[in-house]
């Protein structure tokens, strides 16, 4: 019976998916829109003489994944220690941590992206990449902080106290006891918050880092394949996303057969 | 040295725990412990009674600094528990402690959660650490769950575990806060058979316990408190048989 049931379901969604295809076929045709789909793989790769040589589009994902990794692992460090500190007996800290977040969380991303790359890049001699990953790195830390500190606040007081009365010291309670539990528990809001982040990425393109969606749009400027070139560059942020995604269920999933 | 001091030395290396006019309170209205004051010789069991709230699990909490007091003196084997970090450590890892929720750590297994300490605290190997945790299984009888995790335990068995583990760096004394009051009926016994043990082969404890059957057996002293004040202590028989205050004898005949 099931199975019948998921048949039907496919069935109606691909109906949906051939109407939106129609729909959008029609739609260009009657715009005057002229299809050249045979002319995008060479803007992904080519291979002279069976060498493979990247095209423009994956140039820029490559500097796409570079500007992500940097800033998920600076972001992941940042939201780490401003959890520490709101949650640290330092009045100071505390302040500190409550003051970046509310900064960040409450500006556009686009408009920090600005002031770093047009306002510190110059004073502090920061190249555009740099700038980059400082920008996002700042703006998802705040978010991560958040979750970092809910995982945290989580953890039962028990645990605390029974690594307490078998003498460990701070440091190792959290190394050992707290942070492990806790990173169980937020990998999946941290995962979307992961691919938050890549997508986020695609407006550092506004300060001519030539990532994925700076490469696409030299790439429309100079052959008009606005509607390819667009819709390519979507389904590579999609594989990506989703394969992240993918990646994050099975960690989880083996930790969880390990904990509980 | 003179035969007074002589006589003092003997009875300070007599008694291990020394606890002087204790004052503590949660809020400005509740007092959860009133000008307590105890002591407990080496290898002594006490176990400590009263209605909930009394202020039973506050006084062991406040034995290894999991609570905070307000004034007061405790010194353990010679070290008093004060400001000083390093002191407060150093309790804590001559004191051993079984929570009743057994809050045993649910991401390693049974071997590891008993090897923890021993490694980071002891710095041993793991070899070296591992020998102890089988030599602990065996006594509280978990070898053959040596590589199991605490959420595939029996609550008894996982109480068993978390004694092994308060045991694993060789505590001078242990406290046990109502050990046994998570537990389904049927694995009241274990528990309570391994304390049995620990007293006989003459562990010091400070046992917070609703049972009255094991507390007469295994005890050898009784502190009977209430709203944080000691109403009354004695030799584990007398009390039990004669007791003196009024309120103590309403307790007994509530319980037994």
């Amino acid at each position: 019976m099931v199975k019948k049931a998921t048949l039907i379901d496919i069935a109606k969604f691909s109906l949906l998916v051939i109407a939106a295809g129609w729909l959008l076929v029609r739609g260009s045709s009657q715009a005057g829109y002229n299809w050249q789909w045979y002319q995008v793989p060479r803007y992904l790769f080519t291979i002279e003489d069976g060498v493979f040589i990247p095209g423009p589009l994956l140039d820029g994902l490559w500097i796409t994944l570079q500007i992500t990794g940097c800033s998920l692992v600076l972001a992941t460090i940042i939201g780490l220690l401003t959890a520490l500190l709101r949650l640290s007996n330092s009045l100071v800290g505390r302040i500190m941590a409550r003051v970046y977040l509310e900064i960040i969380r409450n500006t556009p991303l686009l408009v920090q992206i600005f002031i770093i790359y047009f306002v510190l890049a110059p004073i502090f001699n920061l190249e555009r990449f740099l700038a980059a990953v400082i920008a996002l790195s700042l703006f998802e830390g705040a978010y991560a902080s958040e979750i970092f500190r809910a995982g945290i606040v989580s953890i039962h007081r028990g645990q605390w106290e029974a690594a307490h009365s078998i003498g460990l010291s701070v440091f190792d309670t959290w190394r050992t006891i707290i942070l492990p539990q806790a990173v169980t528990r937020i990998l999946p809001p941290l995962t979307s918050q992961a691919v938050s982040l890549i997508k986020d990425s695609a407006l550092v393109s506004t300060i001519a880092v030539y990532d994925l969606t700076m490469q696409g749009r030299v790439v429309i400027a100079e052959t008009f394949l606005t509607f390819e070139i667009w819709f390519t560059v979507a389904a590579i942020y999609l594989v990506l996303t989703l394969s992240l995604s993918q990646v994050a269920s099975l960690l989880e999933k083996r930790a969880r057969c390990r904990v509980w | 040295m003179n035969r007074e001091n002589q006589h003092r030395d003997e009875l300070m290396s007599d008694i291990i725990i020394q606890v002087s006019s204790l004052y503590k309170t949660f809020s400005a209205t509740i007092p959860a412990l009133v000008d307590f004051s105890a002591q407990v010789s080496r290898g002594e069991v006490l176990v400590v009674i009263g209605p909930s709230g009394s202020g039973k699990s506050t006084f062991l909490r406040c034995l290894n600094g999991l609570e905070e007091i307000d004034s007061g003196t405790i010194i353990i084997d010679g070290i008093p528990l004060d400001e000083n970090e390093k002191n407060r450590l150093e309790i804590r890892r001559e004191v051993g402690m079984v929570f009743q929720s057994f809050n045993l750590f649910p991401h390693k297994n049974v071997a590891e959660n008993i090897n923890l300490a021993q490694r980071l605290v002891r710095k041993k190997s793991r070899d070296q650490a591992m020998q102890t945790t089988m030599d602990l299984l065996r006594k509280v009888g978990m070898v053959e769950k040596a590589e199991s995790y605490p959420a595939e335990l029996s609550g008894g068995q996982q109480q068993r575990v978390a004694i092994a583990r308060a045991l694993a760096l060789r505590p001078k004394v242990m406290l046990f806060d109502e050990a046994t009051s998570a537990l389904d009926p049927e694995m009241i016994g274990e528990v309570l058979e391994v304390m049995s043990t620990l007293a006989r082969e003459g562990m010091t404890m400070v046992v917070v316990t609703h049972e009255m059957g094991f507390a007469r057996e295994v005890s050898d002293r009784i502190i009977f408190m209430e709203d944080g004040r000691i109403i009354e202590q004695g030799e584990t028989e007398s009390f039990f048989l004669a007791p003196k205050e009024e309120r103590t004898k309403r307790f007994l005949d509530q319980i037994l």
